[in-house]
């Protein structure tokens, strides 16, 4: 039902996307790369979110919780153990969904504003255990990797060298981070395409006349929270990695608020959207950072970059609910229709 | 025995601020069914407000926590009307997500406009105490206690006997049935925003108050009274004055027989007791103490 | 759902990855740079510096990631970073390093955040020779492993005992734990409060730890038992429980490793609840010059820092540090952030002198030129550092023990300046 009038702008997408995937890394400076590094752990973590509350309508407010987890599973297992990367990867993914799991029949019982609140909760009890839990945490000093543990095989991509050259940390983890992305991306839309994604979005819809018609909501806002979870997993995993420093006032809510200001910005219930979100949040501010001193409207308000950075935070999130309820996907799909000069109208895919 | 009281009574307190900001939240549910996540910022808003009423332009305290919260309260409709009122019969989420956004800019304007420093508020009652029995109770602390309980009973008062009560409850039932009678739904939210933000300018000034001043990390309370509303149930204006004095008595309690506290529970174990209590109620009871269970239409 | 032709499109896409990874293969770039390019080279006996990333042969730039938006910023960022402008611009005055090279501070602001501060750290790492400053624990932390993959030299404001060992970070100033063993030293000591049982009031973060630390090496060293130890975290609003706690165990000397506004209300219910101890010890992190007015604080509190009292010329650092405030801000006021940002960017410019000498500014040079450093005198401001190879540094272990005095400027007034007590001294940072 998409492939055929988009099969050119999909095509581009198939042969750019890798072109860029490929080369962005030897062309990019080691501070563009390790803002889109960031960008793309984000894009993880939002895909994640998305598929809980874009898809399955379950605010979460406890995102920063299961990105959390995962970095602490990269500490015991990469940073402290130093098993390889497929390990610690597998196994904050597989931690993630197990606590997801464990949490989900909270989400069963609780509604919309109910369940924003105790998912709330989850992020104040989780910092409670990241600095308590000091043997693996590191307490709330923070725990620092003896390795970043980011082998596969002979490849490691936190000292990668291939034929003879030497790449940067951040060119490397660039390919890692968002090799990762696609293949979340690919789960993503296998998930959402098929017979659960469907179930998801009438749970979502109505969850009780989803029951009526023969899916069970219980099964599916179960379902959406382990896989939510485990994809916030991977994303911390990754975090830590890179960072290769894990600080428990690092989860807090904020990180949660973004994760959702992300969903919000690239397009509530689209996976496409999901990565233009987490592109946005992610890079946006450090843009205007470089090059907000050119703009002249900013200094004469009396405001500080920064400062016009938190404000504008805050404003396109407003914006963006108010003016775009579809967000970057939305606009990105008129853009297309436009294009086509079809009066097509709006259909939310991925 | 001398502690147990000394905490009850600090407990009591802090439950009292608790109440202030969950009445804030409770009155904006009952009306719209959303979660108000900016009413923290505008305590905020509200607590610089006076600062600077007081403060700078010299007026009397008293009078500069009523000006500051008519301000805020101004400020609040100006938001409903230019910003909320687009958003009807948008998806709870999406206004949810408003009121955070709108928490972000309010609190980053205020840093801007009043920097980050901590400002002394100067407020009447400041460090001093009074005995009461064996216990020492701050005048502060006693002023919020009255104050949370005065509010309470003007609530009541107003949903009971006033005609603008009643329309509210009316809103909060049904919004469409009301529109039918007659009542103006649109003034009726943007009333109850305008009350929602008067009532968080009570609980910045508040927690301002008895020594702490003014400073940017006060709209934190509304995060952490957030149990307390839950507890009470989202649209119980009684529930909330209940859930905030269990909440608070609680955590004061946790905090002060800390020694009592099983080690492997981790240091600053009250900071979680209030989500503990939360989640084992809400197990129970999925609509808290007070709340009344939606009935779910298909 | 997938359309013929869609049938075709993962082939073309691994085709795609296939061909340019292979090119991707010829052309990796060498980013890891560490300047070898720097080395020096002997010109007629002298050595004759190279130009790297940071260094043109004429400026010599140097990195700040500090807080300079937010809660932080005015209290600490803004403060300490001017006082490291302030001794680079005297610098500068006075013809630059080695008398001809120039320096200049890009100074980012990290938002006291580690996302940000990694963010900032790559984009500018490329234009300095080394980072004069970053602000604060977790930010260093979080930063601390590329500095090592760069080979890069970076001067912590803060002062965790953890940086000591670390080849990549120059430490100034005596670490938390000393506060506390000097502050306990003189309470119980000149103080008169012998005796008097010692309790904690301590924040749940690495400051607190750290504070903590101290504590039980003096407890153990100066023969006392910890009576109580009360912890906070930051969303408490009211501290009735750990005063009663302390009260309880009649603390004659409370030691606070806390932060500014939970101190300011911990002090408040102390006094609303009548615990009065001898002393309250507060540690550097926990003060606001705006504290100097305050009553609570003038009473019992020994704050525990370095240096001595603003404008106080009978010490010849501070002597010097008043003359180019009044040369180049004459509008600053007493801040003892600002003075710890003076005398951080000395030990800056002592390293950069060094490495000149040598003849190399690149990564590695100052790296090295950090291991013949030997000891900075900081004329008092800062305990004399013994810098080296990160295993055989030595310390300060001396701190300044002020009262709160608001007839003086700034508002602490020194009562026993630059000592380092017996137990101070016996205390080993661990790395």
């Amino acid at each position: 039902m998409d492939a055929l009038p988009d099969a050119p702008g999909k095509r581009a997408l198939a042969v750019l996307a890798p072109l860029v995937f490929a080369l962005a890394p030897l062309q990019l400076g080691d501070f563009p790369l390790s803002v889109l590094n960031v960008a793309g752990i984000f894009v993880l973590g939002t895909i994640g979110l998305n598929l809980l509350t874009g898809y399955t309508g379950q605010i979460s407010l406890g995102h920063a919780f299961f990105m959390g987890l995962g970095a602490y599973v990269w500490a015991h297992f990469g940073g402290h153990l130093g098993l390889p990367l497929p390990v610690w990867l597998l196994a904050a993914a597989v931690a993630g969904g197990l606590l997801g799991g464990i949490i989900s029949p909270f989400a069963l019982r609780l509604r919309g504003n109910y369940l924003a609140i105790v998912s709330l909760g989850l992020v104040f009890i989780g910092i409670h255990i990241w600095k308590n839990f000091e043997s693996i945490t590191g307490g709330a000093t923070g725990f620092t990797g003896d390795t970043r543990a980011a082998s596969v095989g002979i490849v490691d991509f936190g000292d990668l060298e291939v034929a003879g050259r030497a790449y940067t940390v951040d060119q490397s983890f660039f390919w890692l981070i968002w090799a990762v992305v696609a293949l979340g991306v690919l789960v993503a839309r296998n998930i959402v395409r098929s017979r659960p994604g469907r179930a998801m979005q009438a749970v979502r819809d109505h969850d009780i006349a989803a029951a009526v018609i023969g899916v069970e909501p219980a099964r599916y806002k179960v379902g959406a929270f382990v896989v939510s979870s485990a994809y916030a997993a991977v994303a911390g995993a990754l975090y830590g990695s890179y960072f290769n420093f894990v600080n428990p006032d690092h989860w807090n809510l904020f990180l949660s608020i973004q994760f959702i200001a992300m969903v919000i910005v690239g397009g509530v219930g689209t996976i496409f959207g999901s990565v233009l979100g987490g592109l946005f949040v992610g890079s946006v501010p450090r843009v205007i950072e470089t090059y907000g001193g050119r703009i002249p409207l900013i200094e004469s308000l009396g405001v500080t970059i920064p400062e016009f950075n938190a404000i504008l935070f805050g404003v396109v999130i407003i914006g963006f609910l108010v003016f775009e309820p579809d967000g970057l996907a939305g606009i990105w799909f008129r853009l297309k229709a436009r294009l086509r000069s079809m009066p097509a109208p709006l259909t939310k895919e991925i | 025995m001398k502690d147990f009281l000394q905490f009850l009574v600090a407990g009591l307190a802090v439950g009292a601020l608790y109440a202030l900001v969950a009445l804030g939240f409770v009155i904006i549910y009952k009306a719209t069914g959303i979660i108000n996540f900016a009413l923290g910022a505008l305590a905020l808003l509200g607590a610089y407000l006076t600062y600077n009423i007081s403060q700078t332009w010299g007026v009397p305290f008293f009078a500069a926590v009523v000006l500051a919260m008519a301000a805020c309260a101004g400020m609040a409709l100006l938001i409903e009307r230019l910003i909320l009122s687009r958003m009807v019969g948008r998806p709870t989420f999406a206004v949810i997500m408003i009121t955070i956004g709108l928490a972000i800019v309010i609190e980053q304007g205020v840093i801007v406009i009043w920097g980050g420093a901590t400002l002394p508020l100067d407020d009447p009652w400041g460090l001093r105490t009074m005995p009461l029995g064996d216990v020492v109770v701050a005048q502060s602390d006693l002023a919020r206690i009255v104050l949370a309980g005065a509010l309470l009973a003007g609530f009541f008062a107003l949903f009971r006997y006033t005609t603008l009560g009643v329309a509210m409850r009316a809103v909060a039932s049904d919004q469409e049935a009301a529109l039918a009678q007659g009542i103006s739904v649109r003034m009726i939210v943007g009333i109850t925003w305008a009350i929602a933000a008067a009532v968080a300018t009570m609980a910045g000034v508040m927690l301002a108050a008895g020594g702490r001043g003014v400073e940017p990390s006060l709209g934190v309370i509304a995060l952490v009274a957030f149990p307390s509303v839950v507890l009470g149930g989202l649209d119980s204006p009684i529930g909330s004055v209940v859930g905030g004095a269990v909440i608070g008595i609680v955590e004061v309690m946790t905090a002060g027989y800390s020694e009592r506290i099983p080690e492997f529970l981790g240091a600053n174990f009250h900071r979680v007791t209030p989500y503990v209590v939360l989640v084992v109620i809400l197990l129970v009871r999925p609509y808290g103490l007070f709340g009344t269970k939606a009935v779910q239409r298909v | 759902m997938v359309a013929v032709g869609g049938r075709r499109r993962p082939r073309l896409a691994a085709l795609a990855v296939v061909v340019l990874l292979a090119a991707a293969a010829g052309c990796g770039r060498d980013a890891a740079v560490t300047g070898e390019d720097g080395e020096g080279r002997e010109v007629g006996g002298a050595r004759q510096l190279s130009p790297v990333p940071g260094f043109d042969l004429t400026t010599i730039k140097l990195g700040a990631l500090t807080p300079l938006t937010g809660p932080v910023a005015g209290a600490i960022g803004i403060p300490l970073t001017e006082g490291n402008r302030v001794y680079l611009e005297k610098v500068n005055a006075d013809g630059g390093i080695a008398g001809k090279y120039k320096l200049e501070l890009i100074a980012e602001d990290n938002a006291y955040n580690t996302d940000n501060t990694k963010a900032k750290y790559k984009q500018i790492k490329d234009s300095v020779v080394m980072f004069a400053q970053i602000l604060g624990t977790p930010p260093t932390s979080a930063v601390l492993v590329d500095l090592k993959t760069d080979r890069m030299m970076a001067s912590p404001a803060s002062l965790d005992a953890e940086w000591i060992g670390e080849e990549n970070l120059l430490p100034v100033g005596a670490p938390y734990q000393a506060q506390v063993i000097n502050g306990l030293a003189y309470a119980l000591g000149d103080g008169g409060a012998a005796g008097k049982r010692v309790c904690a009031f301590a924040a749940e973060d690495a400051y607190g730890e750290a504070g903590l630390e101290g504590l039980q090496f003096a407890a153990k060293e100066m023969g006392f038992a910890v009576a109580a130890i009360a912890r906070y975290t930051t969303t408490d609003t009211d501290f009735t429980a750990q005063v009663t706690q302390l009260e309880n165990a009649k603390c004659g000397v409370v030691v606070m490793t806390s932060l500014p506004t939970p101190t300011n209300a911990f002090l408040g219910k102390a006094q609303q609840l009548g615990l009065d101890p001898q002393y309250f010890v507060a540690q550097s992190p926990s003060w606001l010059p705006t504290y100097a007015a305050n009553p609570l604080w003038q009473k019992n509190v020994l704050y525990v820092a370095e240096g001595t009292t603003w404008g106080d010329e009978t010490v010849p650092g501070m002597k010097e540090m008043i003359a180019d405030v009044k040369r180049f801000r004459p509008d600053q006021k007493p801040d003892t952030y600002f003075t710890f940002g003076y005398a951080q960017m000395k030990a800056v410019v002592e390293l950069l002198e060094e490495a000149v000498s040598a003849g190399d500014l690149s990564r590695e040079g100052i790296l090295r030129a950090s291991q013949n450093l030997g000891t900075v005198e900081f004329g008092g401001l800062f305990g004399d550092y013994g810098y080296g190879k990160a295993g055989d540094r030595k310390p300060p272990k001396a701190n300044t023990v002020f009262k709160v005095n608001p007839g003086v400027p700034g508002g602490l007034e020194a009562l026993k300046k630059n000592f380092a007590s017996a137990p101070a001294q016996m205390y080993e940072f661990k790395k």
